[in-house]
């Protein structure tokens, strides 16, 4: 069966508490070779907490929760697969090196060291075509949309209500087409 | 402590004849399961208190992961168990107030003069070693340790830096010299000529030199040509592995030139690594120098711990909030712990001594209802159950005394009875008989007037209440006013008097008497008046008295008689051969002497009659027949008198003594005539009564009548 480029995601912004004032994740999906690609973007970056957690050799970490919905009327929305994404780094004072670990669904890569501040930034905030879904059991012409929410770690918000966790959220939109 | 259930709210109280079975005891009243809780609440504060202790020595992120997570929910837990205990707190107490259930108010008062006891002084607990703690966390943080804390970790930076900057240096210059060296021939000798002075000349302190053979896959195979290191280093064999430097060269040969990390070589300290790619002529990367520079341990030790502290302390400042949340949960959790407690131990307190008085208050009212076997359950031995002992024995002597009383209210009903049955005898022997009663009050008003006393003063019942002086001015009855009035003081006082009263057209003999009565105490409680009416009596006192006087009379009159007739009898037997006329004249004296003598002995006979009645001998008699010849005998007797006889029709025979009726209707005619002075008209009639079964004769004339001092 032929596949076809389906959708380009829509960008929908939504406000988290923590992460920064104006938390929003663009997200963009790309239907192709019966898998989904997402490619997403924590727009406010680095905020100066997690700079500041990451300069204190703290492992810090933003997890993403990658999901792959389908809208239900009068109901929740139905999670159809999900993926967590974790970008962690970890900083050595007496090194100044950085030491960057990306796992998905608890999978780790080989870590990557780098001295270079905007290479953390990137490695924490983008990530592009990142081939997490595939396109088995969708329906065609059903419009889906892929959620992203953000959470950091460890924990510098308010102290006394952990569940504050100030995740950002972006959502695109794609219909599946075959 | 058991409940007996009941149908009341309030099942403490139970009834002796019925103790249901015991149910499950709850949890207010088992001091197993209060102790358990009480002992588990202390291990929980004991085991927070050790836990605070020693979060100290935990790591921020395990307090800021797991700890303030734990915390919060202990918190949360807390919170809402306070509110729950509160919540229903205030709903029972809003219900009961609603239902206007007993001790409502003061239960609400105790419960909140406990909370407010505890409330007030923990959440100013609160605030206080709140701000303690924020400050003291503050405190952690100061300029100068800021300063040494960072030039420390500076310092040691710029160190490894330094080495770092001056190892890649030496590697690139020594990759630069091999560059027109083959490193593929067997013979490395101009490659250790350049190696060698290196390292002796201790710019670094290890150089390991590597070909690259680009046909390796998939990244291009690097094999060590030659290794030197400066005499000394003394890394000894456990603690250098050159598989890392391997790993290294074969990364640079791919074209990774990513920094990379101090390797640590046990406790001999870190080698400092710094890659170069050796490029041919071409360009191509043909090998790989590895230079390493050695840290000795004490040096690499102190530079990690200056790194250690500063991130420690830079770690510290990052997770200052949720460490600040840490500790304050903990004092917030202790503090609900305490307000948990102390509501949940007001309202247990306030329970436990309201609940004993709330049965007792139910138990007065079910006492008061009546239900005097209810008894309240004692359930402790203190006080409270002493009161309650005292309680359940008043409502024994109550009951008892209910009991008397109740069989004293029979005994009672029974003599009211008999009381009533005794009135109704005497007030119906009253009513029936012939004495007249009248019953006076101390007040001199009429109470009572029996039949007797109405008919024969001529009364009726609507003088009761009346003053008896007013009753008894009446007209003809001013002699039992003074009967009234002069009444004896005791009963065995007869003090009778024998009145006569004129009641219309007759008189009434009457024998009164009258008594008055007195209290217990002496008082006077009215008098009674007895009265009894012996006109009858006296009539027949009379007619004895004449009948006596007529017995005695003919008795005289007799005895003359006989030899007055014997002697005239004698004088015409003597005078019988006399002449003629002087017999004849002898016999007409002697027939009219013992004539009259014949009349005297019917008048005799007469009054012998009238003193004493002969048994009357009843025959069937024509009542009729019998009056007219009766009648007959006044034919032409009286000039001036009629004598008519209406009969009346149908009259049946009826069973009489004919001599004593004729002798009856003669003396009644007689009366009548000589009532009438021999002048008048007299009239004899008969009816018969049929109903009745009863024949009247009436003898009636139009004379002047009898007087009533006669009748």
């Amino acid at each position: 069966m032929r596949t076809l480029l389906a959708a380009v995601g829509v960008t929908v912004l939504a406000a988290g508490t923590a992460l920064a004032a104006a938390d929003a994740i663009r997200v963009v999906s790309l239907v192709k070779d019966q898998r989904i690609f997402v490619s997403f973007t924590l727009e406010s970056g680095v905020t100066e907490d997690l700079r500041a957690a990451i300069d204190s050799g703290l492992p810090t970490a933003i997890s993403y929760d990658v999901e792959l919905r389908r809208e239900a009327a009068g109901w929740f929305d139905k999670t159809l697969q999900s993926v967590a994404v974790s970008a962690i780094v970890q900083y050595d004072n007496l090194t100044r090196r950085y030491r960057l670990t990306l796992t998905v669904d608890g999978l780790g890569e080989e870590p990557t060291i780098t001295e270079d501040r905007e290479t953390v930034r990137r490695w924490l905030t983008t990530f592009d075509r990142m081939p997490l879904f595939t396109t088995e059991r969708l329906e065609t012409n059903v419009e889906y949309y892929v959620r992203v929410r953000a959470r950091s770690r460890p924990w510098i918000t308010w102290f006394f209500w952990p569940w504050d966790r100030g995740s950002a959220s972006g959502v695109a939109k794609f219909t599946l087409i075959r | 402590m058991a409940v007996a259930p009941q149908s009341r709210p309030l099942g403490v109280t139970r009834s002796p004849a019925a103790v249901p079975a015991r149910s499950r005891r709850p949890f207010r009243d088992n001091p197993r399961l209060i102790l358990a809780s009480i002992l588990l609440l202390a291990v929980a504060g004991v085991a927070t208190l050790f836990f605070a202790d020693r979060s100290s020595r935990l790591s921020p992120d395990f307090l800021t992961e797991f700890v303030l997570y734990a915390l919060s929910v202990a918190d949360l837990t807390l919170l809402v168990a306070l509110g729950f205990v509160l919540a229903r707190y205030i709903v029972k107490l809003l219900v009961e107030r609603r239902r206007a259930l007993p001790f409502a108010r003061f239960r609400a008062k105790i419960v909140t003069l406990l909370l407010g006891m505890t409330l007030i002084p923990a959440v100013l607990v609160l605030f206080v070693g709140s701000e303690l703690i924020r400050n003291s966390v503050e405190r952690w943080f100061n300029a100068p340790m800021d300063e040494m804390l960072s030039s420390a970790n500076q310092i040691a930076g710029d160190y490894y830096a330094e080495r770092q900057r001056i190892v890649n240096d030496e590697a690139v210059r020594i990759a630069r010299e091999l560059a027109p060296l083959d490193l593929a021939t067997p013979d490395l000798t101009a490659v250790r000529q350049v190696v060698d002075p290196k390292v002796a000349g201790q710019r670094v302190a290890m150089v390991e030199v590597y070909r690259v053979d680009p046909a390796g896959t998939p990244r291009p195979a690097v094999t060590l040509v030659v290794g030197a290191e400066a005499p000394g280093l003394g890394l000894g064999p456990s603690g250098y592995n050159r598989a890392s430097a391997d790993r290294l060269a074969e990364r640079a040969a791919a074209g990774n030139v990513e920094p990379h990390p101090p390797e640590p070589v046990g406790t001999a300290g870190e080698l400092i690594r710094g890659v170069a790619p050796v490029r041919g002529a071409d360009g191509r990367v043909v090998g790989v120098v590895v230079a390493s520079d050695h840290l000795t341990g004490g040096m690499a030790a102190r530079s990690r711990r200056m790194t250690d502290a500063y991130e420690a302390y830079a770690q510290l400042r990052v997770l200052k909030r949720p460490l600040t949340g840490v500790y304050l949960s903990f004092f917030v959790m202790v503090t609900l712990m305490i307000l948990v407690s102390s509501a949940w131990m007001g309202l247990y307190l306030a329970k436990r001594i309201t609940r004993p008085v709330q049965a007792l208050a139910a138990a007065a009212r079910e006492i008061g209802a009546g239900h005097l076997d209810h008894r309240v359950e004692r359930e402790t031995a203190d006080e409270f159950g002493s009161l309650v002992d005292a309680f359940n024995a008043m409502a024994s002597e109550l009951a008892g005394s209910r009991r008397k009383l109740e069989q004293s209210a029979v005994d009672l009903e029974r003599k009211h009875a008999e009381v009533e049955a005794r009135r109704r005898y005497i007030e119906t022997i009253l009513e029936r008989i012939a004495t007249g009663v009248v019953s006076v009050d101390a007040d001199g008003r009429v109470t009572t007037v029996n039949s007797a006393a109405s008919r024969l003063l001529g009364l009726d019942g609507r003088v009761a209440g009346e003053p008896a002086e007013r009753v008894f001015s009446r007209s003809g009855l001013e002699p039992l006013l003074a009967v009234l009035e002069n009444a004896g003081g005791s009963a065995s006082d007869p003090s009778a008097h024998e009145i006569a009263l004129a009641r219309g057209d007759r008189e009434l003999h009457l024998a009164a008497a009258a008594t008055k009565l007195h209290g217990e105490g002496g008082q006077q409680e009215g008098t009674v008046l007895v009265f009894e009416d012996i006109t009858p009596l006296i009539r027949a006192q009379k007619v004895a008295a004449w009948r006596e006087v007529a017995r005695r009379l003919a008795h005289e009159i007799k005895n003359p008689l006989t030899p007055i007739q014997l002697c005239a009898e004698r004088l015409r037997r003597h005078f019988s051969g006399a002449p003629p006329a002087t017999r004849g004249l002898v016999d007409e004296c002697t027939g009219t002497i013992v004539g009259e003598v014949e009349s005297l002995k019917a008048l005799v006979d007469e009054f012998s009659q009238f003193a004493r009645m002969p048994a009357p001998k009843r025959v069937p008699t024509d009542l009729h027949q019998l009056l007219t010849d009766a009648l007959g005998l006044y034919n032409g007797l009286f000039q001036d008198v009629r004598i008519t006889a209406e009969f009346g029709a149908d009259l049946p025979a009826v069973r009489v003594d004919p001599g004593q009726i004729r002798r009856v209707i003669i003396n009644l005619v007689d009366n009548a005539i000589e009532a009438m002075e021999r002048r008048g008209a007299v009239s004899v009639g008969t009816s018969h009564d049929a109903p009745n079964q009863v024949v009247r004769i009436t003898v009636a004339d139009n004379g002047p009548g009898i007087p009533p001092s006669e009748r």
